[in-house]
């Protein structure tokens, strides 16, 4: 006489796994974003250019995104918490084997093949169990792991000039190995939770636990289409927003002051939206597209903003186009992947969240490059913010045809099936039965 | 070809000059008194210059022109031009050789790495470039290619690279990098730290250990936890049971259930 599963706790340890996940996108995400500063101290060493070097970041992000299928298939059909732990021990081997690098290839093939991989390995499924030990509360949970991103970069980045200073690349690259090892502990902590709705045993092929299958409900096709869209505007600003704010006239600390409105802004906006989401005023798939737009206009904005006068001038419009767009892309963030559970059932949220991560990488291996190639061809970033602005507002519009009525979440809303406590007596004894077969049960309506 | 300029504060210009030039410096006084009562002279440092210039005066400003060539590094330095009324005012010429441009930070390296230490200089072309290290005050020329150590070569002619292979812990120290002009040298100061990787192999192991141990505590903390809840769990099974039982025979008197139903059972 097992109870039968309980639905998403909605608190307790969710909240450790929500700090675990925390830790794992600031150690993922966040320490790429940071890996910039070492760039010109390896472009000094190895005697190559700033592009060439370059490729050891974008190199590492192609592949963490791209292999995140991998990462959430691993993880249906062995638990998310070896995957994760086996994925920090990963990255750290990178980062220790690329510490001793004597070309720059050893660079690409450590920090590019071997850490990417490793932080494949490690972001899907973290953020897939968090979605799992949630519902009534799952955007603000997401959410509050989406802002490791941003908590990393104010810690990180002067931990690594630091480390630089004092150690130089190959001291900071080893160092910088034994803090991604932390990713094994937070890995440790993602305990497996059993809930109504999950397959009933492993998946019966590797394809299945890829989770392509998932790709054949219309709801998730539509969002896959708006995603990948999406995610060929998404990453521009990453790269190209100091340099339009630089191009526009502001002077250094002027561009310091455009990228930090956008970071503060979008860190702040994934706890806010994540908290206003899940009130349930508007329904999830909405508020996607209603952010995904904000955010296209926000990046048309940007690209329109004109030039500014003088150096000192502290570049109001551009500063006010940027907070919105921050405002807008934290919005959207915690949205992406707290919608999926509606979409896709409880049960496939891993394998979901790895393919929305592949989704986003076939646009991030786009935009940039093609952001820049706009702007070595006409001079400015205008036409390229106006690119990416329109590939985002493309992507939301897709997202219009998103079904506005995703099951509900609530869980108390049916008399006689309340979530059995621990301990208690059990509820009558009317065994719910999971209907048999496939990889993907079609107990959607547990979310 | 150089002129002065006129304040009433103390005037100075720096000139920065490569090659030998022809040089014609000149001096502007305005005074609302007699120029004629106004002493003129031009030095060299302390040192004064008797001839090769001319004074004139218009109106009431007074000019004075020193025309000079340098040739060599001992004609480099600070011209200056006197007038003296009430008090004196004087207006100088600096003439350096192009400074190279200041490196602050030092290089971190590794024994066994290899090192490139590079010294540029912007918009001139010096003749020839030396290198030398100094421990303390001895400075030794370096470069000289021993056992393939050092290899010294420039990409274009206003820029030196020193490579150093196969460092040990015995090159630490001052790298100078020197641009000889014909009219003097600049240099430029680099230092190089050559570390050992025990020292962040070090960090790295304690840092590791840390790790396992967290992990080791998180997974014991947990079958802790979870041998807790089986025991609780089994107990309550049993009180379920008993409860069941219990309601069962309600319609039959028996107090035996009731009293079993409050027991404990361990394990």
């Amino acid at each position: 006489m097992t109870p039968k599963p309980a639905g998403p706790p909605d608190g307790g340890w969710g909240w450790v796994v929500a700090a675990a996940a925390f830790a794992v996108n600031g150690l993922s995400c966040g320490l790429l974003r940071s890996l910039g500063l070492a760039l010109p101290d390896l472009a000094e060493h190895f005697d190559r250019s700033a592009q060439d070097t370059a490729w050891v970041s974008a190199l590492a992000l192609a592949v963490q995104q791209a292999a995140s299928p991998v990462g959430s298939a691993l993880s249906t059909r062995w638990g998310a918490r070896p995957v994760v732990m086996v994925g920090g021990v990963l990255t750290s081997l990178g980062f220790v084997f690329s510490a001793f690098a004597r070309s720059l290839l050893h660079l690409y093939l450590g920090l590019g093949v071997l850490a990417g991989s490793g932080w494949a390995l490690v972001f899907a499924p973290a953020l897939g169990t968090l979605s799992r030990y949630f519902s009534r509360r799952r955007v603000l949970a997401v959410g509050l792991a989406l802002t490791g991103n941003g908590a990393s970069s104010l810690l990180l980045a002067p931990a690594l000039q630091l480390l630089l200073d004092n150690f130089g690349w190959r001291g900071a690259l080893l160092l910088l190995g034994a803090i991604t090892l932390h990713l094994t502990p937070c890995g440790a902590l993602l305990r497996p939770l059993a809930l109504p709705g999950d397959p009933l045993g492993p998946p019966r092929s590797p394809l299945a636990a890829l989770g392509l299958g998932l790709f054949t409900r219309r709801a998730f096709l539509v969002f896959a289409l708006g995603t990948a869209l999406v995610g060929g505007g998404y990453f521009v600003p990453y790269v190209h927003l100091a340099p339009h704010a630089l191009d526009r006239g502001l002077g250094g600390y002027g561009a310091v002051l455009v990228v930090a409105v956008a970071a503060v802004g979008d860190a702040g906006a994934r706890l806010l939206c994540g908290w206003l989401a899940d009130q349930g005023w508007v329904p999830l798939p909405r508020l996607l597209a209603m952010f995904g737009a904000l955010t296209g206009l926000g990046l048309l904005a940007v690209g329109l903003v004109p030039v500014v006068g003088n150096e000192e001038s502290w570049g109001g419009p551009l500063l006010a186009a940027a907070g919105a767009y921050g405002l807008s892309a934290g919005s959207y963030a915690p949205l992406v992947f707290g919608v999926l559970p509606g979409l896709v059932g409880i049960g496939g949220v891993v394998q979901a969240t790895g393919l929305v991560m592949m989704l986003m990488s076939l646009g991030g291996l786009l935009g940039p490059p093609l952001s820049g190639f706009l702007r070595d061809e006409t001079g400015d970033f205008t036409a390229s913010f106006l690119v990416c602005g329109s590939f985002i507002l493309s992507g939301s519009f897709i997202y219009v045809g998103l079904p506005s009525a995703l099951p509900s979440c609530r869980p108390a809303s049916h008399p006689g099936t309340a979530p059995p406590e621990r301990g208690e007596l059990l509820p009558d004894p009317q065994v719910a039965l999971l209907p048999p077969g496939g990889p993907h049960s079609t107990l959607d309506t547990t979310c | 070809m150089v002129t002065g300029e006129h304040s009433n504060m103390p005037v100075e210009k720096n000139i920065t000059l490569e090659r030998p030039s022809n040089i014609e410096l000149t001096c502007q006084f305005t005074t609302s008194g007699d120029l004629n009562s106004v002493n003129v002279t031009w030095r060299k440092g302390d040192e004064l210059l008797e001839n090769n210039y001319l004074i004139n005066a218009t109106g009431s400003i007074l000019y004075t022109q020193y025309m000079f060539t340098i040739v060599n590094s001992e004609q480099m330095g600070s011209y200056s031009c006197f007038f003296e009324e009430k008090k004196e005012q004087r207006g100088t010429f600096n003439f350096k050789v192009p400074e190279l441009h200041e490196k602050k930070k030092p290089l971190i390296t590794y024994v066994g790495d290899s090192v490139v230490l590079m010294c540029k200089c912007q918009g001139c072309f010096p003749l020839n470039w030396t290198w030398y290290s100094s421990n303390g005050s001895v400075q030794v020329p370096v470069g000289v290619p021993i056992n393939n150590k050092y290899v010294i070569n420039g990409k274009t002619a206003n820029e030196t690279r020193l490579k150093i292979m196969q460092l040990s812990e015995e090159d630490q120290g001052s790298y100078w990098c020197q641009a000889i002009f014909q009219l003097g040298e600049s240099e430029e100061h680099i230092e190089i730290v050559v570390l050992s990787y025990w020292v962040p192999l070090k960090a790295f192991l304690g840092i590791a250990a840390e790790v396992v141990l967290l992990v080791a505590i998180i997974l014991l903390c947990e079958m802790y936890t979870q041998k807790k809840k089986k025991h609780s769990d089994d107990g309550k099974e049993f009180e379920q049971i008993e409860q069941l039982k219990s309601d069962d025979s309600n319609g039959i008197e028996n107090n035996a259930p009731r009293h079993r139903k409050n027991e404990s059972v361990g394990q």
